[in-house]
C-alpha cells in the first residue's frame, strides 16, 4: 500500500482517497500504481486534491484502462469545480463519472 | 489569497515583472506553480482563473523540462511573469534544440487513445484553452511559449 493513496474497502467497493494535493509529474508514479488493484466498483476520491496537470490526468487514465480490461466501474467523487471543467474539456467524465458519497451507503456495512 | 492570507491592494501592482530560473527537474515545476499563484492573486484574478493560470504553467513547463530540455542537468527552463495593468504576460523558455511545431489541436480521451495506451498529450491543448493568447517561436537555441491572460469578470 502507498502512502499517497488511502484505501477503503467495503464489499465489492473500493474508495481510493488520493492523498497527495497534486496530481502531477511528481506523485503521478506512485498513483498509477494502485490502478493494479482495483474493485468491481472503484471510487477515487479528490478531496484532498487541488491541482491536476496533465501528467496526472495521464495517471488517472490507468484508472480508466484498467476498469475497462477488468469490466469493473470507476467513479470520481469530491472532485472541485475546475477540476470538473479540465475533466469535460479532456472528455474524462465520460469514463469516469462522477459520485456522490452518499450514492455509497447502500454498499456500506451496516 | 496570498500566502499570508492578507489580499493584495492591486492597485499596488501596475507595471512589474518577476523572473524564475529552474533546474530541468519537475520538483521545480512546482515552485513556478507556486509563483504564478501569488502572481495571479496580486494581479485580482479570480480564484478560478488562477487556476487556469496554473495549469496553463504547469503544462508549458513541463513541456519545457521534458521535451525542450529533455530533462538535461545544467539546462535551466526560464520563467518571466510580466504583470501589465489587466494583462499578465507569461514567457517560458527551455535551452533545447527547437522545435518545428507544436500541436494545439484538440485531444480527448476515446476508446481509441484507451484502447492503443496513448495516455499522454494533453498538454498543449489544454494551454491553448485556458490562456487568452499563446504565442510559439522557436530556433536552434530553444523554445519560448508566451503566454497572456487578462483580468476580467467571471460569468
Amino acid at each position: 500500500m502507498s502512502e499517497i493513496i488511502l484505501r477503503e474497502e467495503f464489499g465489492d467497493v473500493a474508495v481510493l482517497h488520493i492523498a497527495s494535493t497534486s496530481v502531477d509529474a511528481i506523485s503521478a508514479a506512485a498513483i498509477a500504481t494502485e490502478c493494479q488493484e482495483m474493485r468491481p466498483i472503484t471510487v477515487l476520491d479528490f478531496s484532498e486534491v487541488s491541482f491536476i496537470n496533465s501528467a496526472g490526468i495521464s495517471a488517472l487514465l490507468k484508472f480508466v484502462v484498467s476498469a475497462r480490461k477488468s469490466g469493473y466501474k470507476l467513479f470520481a467523487m469530491n472532485v472541485s469545480p475546475h477540476h470538473q471543467k479540465i475533466f469535460k474539456m479532456v472528455e474524462m467524465s465520460r469514463f469516469m463519472p462522477l459520485i456522490e458519497a452518499h450514492d455509497l451507503a447502500a454498499y456500506r456495512p451496516c | 489569497m496570498p500566502v499570508d492570507g492578507r489580499p493584495y491592494n492591486v492597485e499596488e501592482v501596475r507595471m512589474e515583472r518577476v523572473e524564475l530560473n529552474i533546474p530541468s527537474n519537475p520538483v521545480f515545476e512546482r515552485v513556478v506553480r507556486a509563483s504564478a499563484a501569488e502572481v495571479g492573486n496580486a494581479i485580482g484574478f479570480s480564484e478560478a482563473r488562477v487556476e487556469d493560470l496554473k495549469l496553463a504553467i504547469s503544462e508549458a513547463v513541463n513541456n519545457a523540462i521534458d521535451h525542450g530540455n529533455r530533462r538535461e542537468a545544467g539546462k535551466l527552463v526560464a520563467v518571466v511573469f510580466e504583470i501589465d495593468g489587466e494583462k499578465l504576460e507569461i514567457r517560458i523558455s527551455d535551452q533545447g534544440e527547437g522545435i518545428e511545431r507544436l500541436d494545439t489541436s484538440r485531444r480527448v480521451v476515446d476508446e481509441q487513445s484507451l484502447e492503443s495506451g496513448q495516455l499522454r498529450g494533453f498538454g498543449m491543448y489544454l494551454i491553448s484553452e485556458l490562456v487568452d493568447d499563446l504565442e510559439v517561436s522557436s530556433s536552434h537555441r530553444g523554445t519560448m511559449l508566451t503566454l497572456r491572460l487578462y483580468r476580467r469578470e467571471e460569468p
